[in-house]
């Protein structure tokens, strides 16, 4: 076994790892706090890789510089879905209805970034996307690292968000038990709306860093959505801390099964881990009966 | 009209879930200052009742007045910026939120900081678990400590009218004492409670009026000890029914 590659394999996996936890972060902040879950969120992380190839290849805009325009824009967008099709899901059917209206979504997205941008592959590109560095032997590029650091900043964030402010606390409330949230004079509805926006603008930066890290088209999301859904579940739904590690692990784990047994092995590998840990642990590594938020 | 003369007065509430009505019908007047205790057998509306009162059921026919404002048709929060606040029958505080997080969210519609402080300043005087507990996280009390960090997060509004549904489910014999005892404090410093007991000749004893309902219906009225040594309400607890509406006030 090579050494330098199991390095390679670790280091990736943290570094890419990271960039799906924070992918995952919105896709499980909207389930726990709406129960909706969002199949969608795999094509919004490739429209916030266009946005951001679009900003670049039109404008010149470095992509993390692009982060300004594309966040916010993904926020709205988010917001807008949310009145204009999530927030009408009501009754019991809510959560299986959801995904049904987020596919739609989804495929509405896809067909238009096809027309627009063709089913041709394309790669966000920058000096960083090819430019390298060194460490314990091993070569990186420094888009890893950028959005490594991107990653955790925003998951950083997002936690003081949660935890430091009456926002974040009138958020987990929610997540915990809407009626007594209510009760305290939270508007559960408003609070709603926001994590929606929330949870579809950290696609932007997700899909910014996975568009310069991989070739992609519209259908790519298909792959994403599947992986995203998985680390959510394994994390166990609705645990910000779950998504985290279960965003490392999966990379990590399908790196070094690669390196040490054969890449056609990787993904089956990760997916035999889930299911030995979900019939240990139904509810995933750090899912909860009464409150989902890690 | 009197409905301003009213502290909280119902008139002809029809209410219920999808297309059944639980509540047909209800009206009587809760005096300001006392303890208001609503009792009944299941299924007869004293929680769905009491939803009316914090807008979390919308009332199909009838008026509910506080203080002389229709509370049919607002939303929880006007409600609760009214001076109302609930309490409801289950457990509600967040259980992975610590003791000090919970009832601070009891100020939630309190902007001021400053004021935020001084009345968990006065909270921890009155419920020494909250300072004591503080830190911990909710879901690690027991039901009766939970149900006085609930009392706690609700006076953190300093409201008028404390509702509370079912306050003693799930409490020991000494716990039940102790909650009964820490409703009565919070009467004695000015808030009017309006609560729903299945435990019901306990609570009478403590309340100043007391309200029978029967099948979405007000059947028996008056003050606590009125209600209560009524030998109707014995045969209603037993199964059977009051023939005919009496009010004995």
């Amino acid at each position: 076994m090579n050494s330098s590659a199991l390095i390679h394999a670790v280091i990736d996996g943290v570094l890419t790892g990271s960039v799906y936890a924070l992918m995952a972060t919105g896709l499980t902040l909207i389930f726990g706090v709406m129960d909706i879950i969002n199949v969608a969120q795999g094509i919004f992380v490739i429209l916030g890789a266009y946005l951001s190839y679009a900003l670049s290849v039109h404008w010149g805009i470095d992509p993390f510089v692009g982060l300004v325009i594309t966040i916010p824009t993904l926020f709205l967008v988010g917001i807008v879905v949310e009145r204009a099709f999530i927030g009408r899901l009501k009754g019991p059917e809510k959560t299986a209805m959801s995904i049904l209206v987020t596919y739609a979504i989804s495929l509405v997205i896809e067909g238009s970034l096809n027309m627009i941008f063709s089913v041709n592959d394309v790669q966000i590109s920058a000096s960083y996307v090819t430019k390298t560095f060194r460490i314990f032997g091993v070569y990186f590029a420094y888009i890893y690292v950028y959005g490594f650091i991107l990653a955790a900043v925003l998951l950083t964030a997002l936690y003081l968000m949660l935890y430091r402010t009456r926002f974040g606390a009138s958020i987990r409330a929610s997540l915990a038990d809407q009626t007594a949230a209510a009760l305290v004079g939270i508007d559960v509805k408003r609070v709603s709306t926001i994590c929606f926006g929330i949870g579809i603008a950290v696609t932007a930066a997700g899909g910014m860093v996975f568009g310069a890290t991989n070739a992609f088209n519209a259908s790519t999301s298909y792959d994403l959505i599947s992986r995203l859904l998985v680390i959510i579940v394994l994390g166990g739904m609705g645990s910000l801390g779950g998504a985290l590690l279960a965003g490392i692990l999966m990379v990590t784990l399908e790196d070094i099964v690669g390196v040490v047994w054969s890449p056609v092995w990787s993904i089956i590998a990760f997916y035999i881990v889930l299911v030995i840990v979900l019939s240990l642990r139904p509810q995933g590594l750090f899912g909860k009966q009464s409150a989902r938020i890690a | 009209m009197a409905d301003s003369d009213a502290f909280v007065r119902f008139t002809g509430v029809v209410a219920g879930y999808g297309g059944g009505d639980v509540l047909k019908g209800v009206s009587f007047d809760v005096p300001k200052g006392g303890v208001t205790c609503i009792v009944g057998p299941n299924g007869s509306g004293k929680s769905t009742l009491l939803k009316t009162v914090s807008g979390l059921v919308r009332p199909r026919l009838g008026e509910i007045w506080f203080k002389g404002t229709q509370l049919v048709g607002l939303s929880p929060k006007e409600i609760l910026r009214l001076g109302v606040v609930q309490v409801p029958q289950n457990h509600s505080l967040f259980r992975e939120m610590t003791v000090h997080e919970n009832v601070e969210l009891g100020a939630f519609l309190v902007k001021d900081r400053k004021v935020i402080a001084e009345r968990m300043d006065t909270i921890r005087e009155m419920f020494p678990i909250v300072a004591e507990r503080a830190k911990d996280k909710a879901g690690s009390l027991s039901g009766g400590q939970q149900r006085l960090v609930e009392f706690a997060r609700c006076l953190m509004l300093e409201p008028e009218l404390v509702v509370l549904d079912e306050p003693s489910m799930g409490l020991d014999p000494k716990t039940l004492r102790s909650m009964f005892n820490t409703i009565k404090m919070m009467n004695s410093v000015g808030r009017t409670v309006l609560l729903v007991e299945q435990n019901a000749r306990q609570a009478l004893r403590m309340s100043h009026f007391g309200v029978v309902l029967e099948n979405g219906q007000v059947r028996l009225s008056g003050t606590g000890s009125e209600v209560l040594n009524n030998p109707e309400i014995g045969a209603l607890y037993l199964g059977g029914s009051i023939e005919e509406t009496k009010h004995v006030a």
